[in-house]
């Protein structure tokens, strides 16, 4: 958003954490998920304009399933929405994303290695599922 | 707050619905691993309402910079009713004009004018954390790198040396300058002396009585820098 209103039913919001690689992990997956996996069905917007308190944002959060994406145990992208009393469908830690992956060198928080990327699209896959998954479980309500 | 301990925080709005917010989250990254890594610290904007007491008094504890993506001015208003009052407030579309036009969220789609417009506002935020700092307290050449402190995230990037009128001279993330300019298509002749120059100029003060100096020394690092091989794009 930022500018834009929001179209489609699923909210994907990364916490896009500036100072580790999770966090431009979580904000690479976010684009992969809104611009290549799932365009039709997800969109994203500004995790800064919840903390402004921008009341079309907070509607957003509020009208819409969100999947959230977060870099560390901080959980600011979850608890933020949760904070604007959005509907948190699924949180997700990029941490979590590393088990099958034990010694990968995923970059920094500027730029991401092939083990980063490899790894930021496995998380985005499991969004686009997710994703999926609740656009089916709204429509089956309609 | 001492001058050995002032540093300035940057708080980016790294909008995720925006180029605009890429740009302003490398370029602060920028700043925080090249420009100068020794005078500023930075923390997730989100942290201001998912964090502790601590992570909210950074804005009392550090002269802030601000840098939004755009005119809604998150970074600044968040920080602002969060934590305290800024110093600075820059946004990027203001920065850049029209020259976001075109630019890019996803860092897998960027292309030489996103990479020209985080340098664009990297070099404006660098400018504004000198400002604050002077009128902070004094300024000990923050920008070469010589105290041995970091910023809160990151590491600064490996510099170069340089033998300046028979002197060591070392700066920071000068492969990744060189780096740029070749990107800008600066030459590794006398017509590309200037602009060398004045592309290091921005990490590290040169007075008038140093500069032929600098000219012949960064031409020569430059020159053996363009026949090495490149780093890949």
């Amino acid at each position: 958003m930022g500018n834009e209103p929001i179209k489609n039913a699923v909210l994907v919001i990364p916490c896009s954490g500036i100072g580790k690689v999770h966090g431009l992990m979580s904000r690479e997956a976010t684009y992969l998920v809104t611009d290549e996996l799932a365009p039709a069905q997800t969109d994203t917007l500004c995790l800064a304009l919840l903390v402004k308190g921008d009341s079309e944002a907070v509607a957003a959060v509020r009208s819409h399933a969100c999947i959230t994406i977060d870099g560390c145990v901080k959980a600011c992208a979850e608890k933020n929405v949760a904070m604007a009393g959005g509907r948190v469908a699924k949180a997700i830690q990029v941490a979590e994303a590393f088990k099958n992956h034990r010694g990968a060198k995923p970059g920094n928080a500027t730029a991401l290695t092939d083990d980063g990327w490899t790894i930021t699209r496995e998380i985005a896959d499991s969004v686009a599922c997710e994703a999926a998954s609740l656009c089916a479980s709204e429509e089956a309500i309609r | 707050m001492s001058p050995q301990t002032t540093k300035v925080g940057i708080i980016s709005c790294s909008g995720e619905a925006i180029p605009e917010g890429t740009i302003s989250r490398l370029a602060t990254r920028r700043v925080l691993e090249l420009l100068r890594p020794n005078a500023t610290v930075t923390l997730c904007l989100p942290l201001f309402l998912a964090g502790n007491e601590a992570e909210r008094n950074f804005a009392k504890t550090h002269p802030t910079i601000t840098i939004d993506g755009c005119e809604k001015q998150c970074a600044k208003w968040g920080t602002e009713e969060h934590s305290g009052p800024v110093s600075s407030a820059l946004v990027v579309t203001g920065i850049l004009g029209t020259r976001a036009v075109g630019c890019h969220r996803a860092s897998r789609d960027a292309t030489q004018p996103d990479k020209e417009a985080v340098w664009a506002v990297a070099e404006r935020i660098a400018a504004e954390v000198d400002t604050v700092l002077a009128e902070t307290g004094p300024r000990d050449d923050v920008a070469a790198g010589s105290s041995g402190a970091q910023c809160s995230c990151s590491s600064p990037a490996s510099g170069g040396k340089l033998i300046v009128l028979g002197v060591a001279v070392s700066i920071p993330g000068l492969p990744l300058i060189f780096e740029q300019c070749v990107e800008r298509d600066i030459p590794a002749d006398t017509g590309g002396c200037s602009a060398l120059v004045e592309a290091v100029r921005i990490y590290r003060r040169i007075l008038p009585e140093e500069e032929t100096g600098y000219r012949s020394a960064l031409l020569a690092a430059y020159q053996a820098f363009r026949s090495g091989p490149q780093p890949a794009k």
